[in-house]
């Protein structure tokens, strides 16, 4: 529910905010600027729509980088996020590496890495406010950014459709 | 009954959760319940690593329970320096402990009972685990008054903490673990689990401090072994399964492979100390030199357990300014550790002046920085 309700609300907001990383495909394609959405391959590098990982992780790439965060299922799961642990700048990892953790009321979870790649920026905002990872899951609070090694990685994660599909399947 | 059972006539632990009811004398098809013989906190940490990284528990539990010599426990996002008095504990030969679940800081001695429920992530369920542990409590005294609160914790008589609790989600397997005050030394509890430390400024996570009680207070018949028998016989009826517990070795390769490697990695300085957040130092002491008070201001910058800047304002020229520089410089990269910086102090020592007002001020300079370690 709550995704569907993110949807109808990125949507109407994508006109207001250009070239942030994070509204859904449909959304691009209003923007004048926006790249089709491209069939996975050497364009990948450039670019790929939100992706999800079964551990509820979300990537997205623009420009051969690959902006990382939680899921919105993930955070309501976690509850207030009091800690983000994160990478440094230039760690190097696999896909499916621990790269940090999130410590919130409920308990610490790890994060896992989506691709192979290098993390190049860190969302420092989370520091002072790691709140930012529930109010904000696909915008603000976002988690690392990392460059994208092996593209096809991507068609080994799941399309929102498949996620939404994959959180009923296990919430029964 | 309590049947204890070593390890060594069963199965390999994972084989005997894999294949239901092999080589285990009771049932260990839907849980298992195992108490550690080592009372080495890094040990028994490992076996909490161990069963989170190597066992899928799908609709299997484990209940593990353990006690260790005096330690303090920090939470995986914590800062020692916030949260404990290291001087006391070097001092008494107290551990110091990070482990990696979140929560606040604990203080555990053999008077002390670790209860740790492991589960897939999808049974994860902190409440279910305090009340089993209420029900055994009561069960053995009707008439104490032990409830737990929204925050997990539980208490005694509306206003003791007797427990806190900690939980880790992993891949397929969670963990929630809790202690439980039945004997433990109260007095250190409170002097160690009190920091001395002025002027830190972190985003770690903290603890809240509460008034605590031990069991044993309110009942002095009550033991470690009697409650943690009650809690099995419990934990037993709950799961269908048979009240035997299994003594486990944590230091044993051959039923936990690769374990002392995971025991090795807690007792690293990189992961007790290096893993606080990064924070800062800002104070202003007062030093006592030849019956004047001279003010020093400090401010230090610490990442990953290291002074990453540092900066010490004496007041002018009561020590050469390139002496003051030298230690600012030399402190910049080392560890926040008063050993290392001792060490430093004296090296740097050797290559100064020989002048003994120097020397003396120069000592006493060093002792008050270290006592910000």
């Amino acid at each position: 529910m709550a995704l569907r309700a993110l949807r109808r609300v990125a949507v109407s907001l994508a006109p207001r905010c250009p070239g942030r990383g994070g509204p859904f495909p449909s959304a691009r394609s209003a923007w004048p600027q926006a790249a089709p959405a491209r069939s996975l391959g050497t364009s990948a590098l450039l670019f790929s729509a939100r992706k999800f990982t079964d551990k509820h992780e979300w990537i997205s790439v623009e420009n051969g980088i690959g902006t990382v965060g939680i899921s919105n299922f993930a955070q309501e799961a976690l509850g207030d996020v009091v800690y983000c642990s994160l990478p440094e700048i230039g760690t190097k990892l696999n896909k499916q590496d621990e790269f940090g953790a999130l410590e919130s009321v409920k308990a610490a979870s790890e994060l896992y890495s989506p691709l192979t790649g290098e993390v190049t920026e860190i969302n420092t905002a989370l520091a002072d406010n790691p709140g930012l990872v529930n109010k904000s899951c696909y915008e603000d609070g976002w988690l690392i950014k990392m460059t994208v090694d092996n593209p096809s990685e991507l068609n080994e994660l799941m399309n929102e459709d498949a996620y939404e599909k994959y959180i009923k399947s296990i919430e029964d | 009954m309590v049947i204890l059972l070593s390890l060594k006539n069963c199965f390999q632990l994972h084989y005997g959760l894999k294949i239901p009811a092999a080589g285990f004398r009771c049932s260990a098809n839907t849980g298992l319940i195992i108490q550690s013989v080592s009372s080495d906190i890094y040990q028994n940490l490992a076996v909490e690593d161990w069963v989170h990284d190597n066992m899928t528990l799908e609709d299997r539990h484990v209940l593990f329970m353990w006690r260790n010599s005096p330690t303090v426990v920090i939470g995986r996002h914590q800062n020692p320096w916030q949260e404990c008095n290291l001087k006391i504990m070097r001092e008494k030969n107290i551990k110091l402990a990070r482990r990696r679940s979140g929560g606040g800081t604990v203080y555990h001695d053999l008077g002390n009972i670790n209860l740790t429920f492991f589960t897939s992530k999808k049974k994860y369920e902190r409440m279910e685990n305090l009340k089993l542990v209420v029900r055994a409590l009561k069960a053995l005294r009707p008439q104490f008054d032990v409830r737990a609160t929204e925050r997990y914790d539980l208490l005694l008589n509306g206003n003791f903490k007797i427990s806190g609790t900690a939980a880790k989600l992993g891949r397929t397997v969670a963990y929630h673990h809790c202690t439980l005050l039945c004997n433990a030394d109260r007095f250190l509890l409170s002097s160690v689990l009190k920091s001395p430390y002025k002027g830190i400024k972190s985003n770690a996570t903290p603890s809240m401090p509460a008034l605590v009680k031990n069991l044993f207070e309110e009942d002095p018949s009550l033991t470690c072994e009697i409650v943690m028998d009650a809690i099995a016989a419990e934990y037993a009826r709950c799961h269908k399964i048979d009240h035997c517990i299994t003594l486990i070795n944590p230091g044993d390769e051959t039923v936990f492979p690769g374990i002392n490697m995971k025991t090795k990695e807690l007792q690293t300085w990189d992961w007790i100390y290096g893993k606080t957040p990064k924070f800062s130092i800002r104070t202003c002491f007062n030093m006592v030199y030849k019956q004047s008070l001279l003010e020093v201001k400090v401010d230090i910058q610490v990442k990953h357990g290291r002074i990453e800047a540092c900066n010490i304002d004496l007041p002018e020229q009561w020590l050469p300014p390139a002496m003051c520089s030298e230690l600012e410089k030399n402190l910049t990269g080392s560890k926040l550790c008063p050993s290392e910086t001792a060490a430093l102090a004296s090296t740097l020592l050797r290559v100064c002046p020989q002048n003994y007002e120097l020397h003396s001020k120069w000592s006493l300079l060093c002792e008050t920085v270290m006592t910000l370690m």
